[in-house]
């Protein structure tokens, strides 16, 4: 599976999360191009990552940052 | 995946975007840059999964702000970067690590090892590997579970509080907790790492340091105990980790988001 993240870095937050199959590795790539293009626009400043994981709870896993908060990274390990 | 892009075209695209004005142009080019690293990146993803059957997280191709971050931060041309594109692997222990490590070589028999717990990058110790397919570069990273969550908090302070904190620069208190654990982290899987071998050698009994003899399963029992010890040591600073920032948390949140763009 791939994931389209849009993050709030000051924040710590996920501001969006999209999901595609394997099998649209191409429409994944360009939606990043088009969210990066579209922030640019209006001069926002987040993080615009794609990743690829068996499933989300293997991308918990391995990105814990980009889900967790400080006290959930001390809560949850 | 090809491409006209030049060396000196993504080079001077990298001295854009290392300036900071970033055009729409420069995003379309920057992307069919990282494209270039899709094929490399599906090979080594592929075959990690059906040569040693795990599956690692992918990242086919690094975000434009983490791009940025480092050409500001090191003298280094767009063409050069070596994490473009990479996958992580998380596993239990270093002894597992050791294993995955020596697996991966085994499958990328060129692949460049860079190891992170020998000289570890302000605190952050991994093992990394650098596989080169068809003049591409792929990075994997191999962390232990320790290892692992040291990094996410260093990533995480750096997110929501300084982005200077995982290159050693911001507020002193975070830094110095941050070495300290790292260093923790270190003696505790060093530790593990002698256990295991001396298993593995059939030693029955060790004498530690403090002079008492005891045999190897109550040593592997100690360590067990130890690493259960910093684990619970490294929840609990982490959690406190915020509070130590105090004013400086404030400020520099402030600080940040008065220094957005403006159009």
């Amino acid at each position: 599976m791939l994931f389209l993240i849009e993050y709030n870095r000051h924040r710590g937050e996920i501001v969006n999360l999209r999901t595609f199959a394997d099998s649209e590795r191409r429409t994944a790539e360009s939606s990043r191009l088009t969210l990066e293009l579209e922030l640019n626009r209006q001069a926002i400043e987040h993080e615009v990552v794609l990743l690829e994981a068996i499933d989300e709870a293997a991308l918990r896993r391995t990105h814990r940052r980009y889900f967790e908060t400080l006290g959930d990274l001390a809560r949850a390990s | 995946m090809t491409s006209n892009l030049s060396k000196t075209q993504i080079d001077k695209l990298g001295d854009r975007l290392r300036k900071g004005d970033i055009t729409e142009a420069d995003l379309r080019m920057l992307d069919e840059y990282r494209l270039l690293f899709s094929d490399a990146y599906e090979y080594v993803v592929e075959t990690i999964r059906n040569r040693l059957g795990v599956e690692p997280t992918g990242r086919p191709a690094k975000s434009t702000g983490a791009i940025r971050e480092k050409l500001k931060r090191e003298t280094i041309r767009l063409s050069q970067i070596q994490d473009i594109a990479g996958c992580r692997l998380v596993v239990e222990g270093i002894v597992e690590q050791e294993q995955l490590v020596d697996d991966l070589r085994s499958v990328f028999d060129d692949a460049t090892l860079v190891d992170r717990r020998e000289q570890p990058s302000y605190g952050y110790r991994a093992v990394h590997m650098v596989v080169v397919r068809d003049n591409k570069v792929v990075e994997i990273q191999v962390r232990t579970a320790l290892q692992h969550l040291w990094a996410e908090w260093s990533e995480k302070l750096s997110d929501i509080i300084d982005p200077g904190i995982k290159y050693g620069v911001g507020n002193e208190k975070l830094l110095q907790l941050l070495f300290r654990g790292s260093r923790l982290v270190a003696s505790a899987e060093s530790l593990e790492m002698r256990v295991a071998d001396d298993e593995r050698r059939g030693v029955r009994f060790v004498t530690l340091a403090e002079g008492r003899r005891i045999s190897v399963e109550e040593w592997k029992k100690n360590q067990t105990e130890i690493k259960k010890e910093l684990l619970q040591f490294l929840l609990d600073v982490i959690e406190e980790s915020p509070s130590l920032t105090g004013a400086y948390n404030a400020v520099s949140h402030r600080i940040q988001s008065t220094s957005r763009r403006n159009r």
